[in-house]
């Protein structure tokens, strides 16, 4: 269960660079629902990602995550809880250690490491069953390095290594986004697959209004800071692109009006 | 011979300090000029150890344990002050140089009538039953260097060792993740600031026994004696690297040993040929120089070749 309850953040305070990410979004996500995050370009969807993963504090409200008080948890500290798929697939590898290694560290995600050996013999088994299941043929490449492989590959890995331990909300931010049309499915259908299969509690920020529309239970829609639309159910079931693509232009007239609406006070007092 | 095998020893000797820069340098990517002053203090407190009849192997371990405590020290400065690195290491190795003159004394302490790792080294030999001089390849060599060589070979190869299974744990993986991809290893959980002031407080552990060997086989602790080290050490990287490439950390740790003890014995024979020792550091400079920009000067030699088949 994650639950965000007026939380605000606002980047460079009393600047000409002011921006008010996000004003006073509560969002409560039950066990188990998958929920797409869309928006314009500086809605605040990533930045709602990143306060819940902790990469800053938030200005006012709270965060609590699987019963928990977190607002105030660092980052490493919140990894316990939280598997993260970055946009940048390479972001969320270490480019220059095998495959192997890169899933022994996932596998520790949040748990003390001690001197016991990264790479048992026992651990070796466990992985390669695990990443066959991704169907890439990465199981025989467990000691390459991660550099090495595809964007396509490493997203599929980075997925594979924020789920190896159940975490309490998997967050993706835009995890398709940097990547070829083909991969990107395959990576979708990976994430899809994963999170069905073991129940997970997702947040997925997403582009594409395809994805928003057909993947997960649970639509939101961001604007400036705000969540302004949230569709789950039944009614997320019949959402189609064309209907998030009349939400999007609603927004736009609406802006224009304002700016008209300016303009025309202007015009007739100044 | 005997100026072969000195070269050998002393390659040796300074192979832990470039393990050690290996770790700041390699794995963080981190410049961390407090090597210079950290060397100096292993040199130090293991001197003042030893004179007062401390056993050698212990006055080691001291040297150790301040390096680390001067490590720890850069990297509190660097993580937790958000202090520039470079500036971090600067900071400490100023301050070091005054702590290493209280450490000591004076600024230079001789070791000849103390008991130093030689010693032990010369007794090992003589239970052996090697005595006097010992011929090797046609050379007369005192079983005194000869034992030393052997035994600080020893040394390295356990240290070696060690810091090849280290870098296989789970701690050793999330140091090196550390260094590779921060963003990634913070997501898994790991205190990136933390980590990295452990790294250093090992890299500098390191790089003050190395101190504290060189102090016991030379004879003397200097309080100079830091000066160009840092730059020696990563001299001694970038030859490892050349010798064994890049490919797999084992190799890396062994290139480095090489790089050390091969560039050791490049400036012994150059030395033997005259070249003036003043010029040492500023021809080391220059060396590292050459081997830091030459790569990518001749990767855009080639790449700029077939336009010019075209042309």
């Amino acid at each position: 269960m994650l639950e965000v309850r007026q939380i605000s953040k606002t980047f460079n305070p009393d600047t000409i660079n002011e921006v008010r990410s996000l004003r006073e979004v509560s969002l409560s996500i039950e066990d188990g629902s998958f929920v797409t995050v869309i928006g314009t370009n500086g809605s605040g969807k990533s930045t709602l990602l990143n306060a819940v993963a902790g990469t800053f504090f938030v200005d006012s409200g709270s965060i609590h995550l699987g019963g928990r008080d977190v607002t105030r948890w660092p980052e490493h500290r919140r990894a316990s809880l939280i598997g993260r798929v970055f946009q940048n697939p390479f972001s969320g590898t270490a480019p220059s250690m095998s495959i192997a290694e890169n899933l022994a560290l996932a596998a520790r995600r949040g748990r003390s490491r001690g001197f016991g050996s990264a790479l048992g013999a026992g651990w070796m088994r466990e992985l390669h069953d695990r990443v066959r299941v991704l169907n890439m043929g990465l199981e025989n490449r467990l000691a390459n390095a991660i550099g090495t492989l595809s964007g396509g590959e490493r997203q599929a890995l980075t997925l594979l290594m924020a789920t190896w331990l159940r975490p309490e909300v998997l967050l993706l931010d835009e995890h398709t986004a940097a990547l070829d049309p083909k991969s990107g499915d395959k990576v979708i259908r990976v994430s899809e697959e994963i999170i069905a299969r073991d129940k997970l509690t997702a947040l997925m920020v997403t582009h594409s209004m395809l994805q928003a529309a057909t993947l997960g239970d649970r639509l939101i829609m961001m604007h400036r800071g705000r969540i302004i639309y949230d569709v789950r159910g039944a009614e997320k079931r019949r959402l189609r692109p064309a209907d998030l693509l009349a939400r999007f232009e609603e927004l736009r007239r609406g802006e224009q009006l304002d700016e008209t609406a300016a303009a025309m006070l202007k015009r007739a007092y100044i | 011979m005997t100026l072969v095998i000195g070269a050998l020893t002393i390659g040796l000797i300074l192979s832990v300090l470039a393990l050690g820069v290996y770790i700041s340098f390699r794995i963080f990517e981190f410049p961390d000029i407090t090597a210079e002053g950290s060397i100096t203090l292993g040199a130090a407190v293991a001197a003042i150890l030893l004179i007062s009849g401390t056993n050698p192997f212990v006055a080691t371990i001291a040297a150790f344990c301040a390096g680390m405590a001067a490590g720890a020290l850069t990297g509190v400065l660097h993580t937790k002050f958000k202090i520039n690195g470079l500036l971090a290491g600067i900071l400490v190795m100023t301050a070091l140089y005054s702590v290493n003159l209280h450490v000591m004394g004076k600024s230079n302490i001789p070791l000849l009538t103390a008991t130093t790792f030689g010693n032990y080294a010369e007794d090992a030999a003589r239970a052996l039953g090697i005595t006097g001089s010992v011929r090797l390849l046609g050379w007369e060599v005192s079983e005194r260097d000869i034992s030393i060589l052997v035994a600080v070979f020893g040394a390295i190869v356990i240290m070696g060792v060690a810091l090849d299974w280290f870098f296989r744990t789970h701690l050793g993986t999330a140091m090196r993740a550390t260094g590779d991809n921060p963003q990634m290893i913070r997501a898994l959980g790991v205190d990136v600031g933390a980590m990295m002031i452990f790294g250093l407080a090992v890299s500098n552990g390191l790089i003050a026994v190395s101190g504290a060997l060189l102090a016991q086989y030379q004879g003397f602790a200097d309080v100079q004696m830091g000066i160009g080290m840092l730059v020696w050490g990563l001299a001694s990287v970038i030859i490892g690297e050349a010798l064994v490439g890049v490919r797999s950390l084992g190799l890396s740790i062994v290139g480095t040993i090489m790089g050390s003890v091969l560039f050791r014995l490049l400036v012994a024979m150059a030395l033997r040929w005259g070249l003036d020792p003043n010029d040492l550091k500023l021809i080391t400079a220059v060396f590292v120089f050459g081997a830091l920009v030459l790569p990518s000067l001749l990767s855009k030699l080639r790449s700029r070749k077939p336009q010019v088949v075209h042309a």
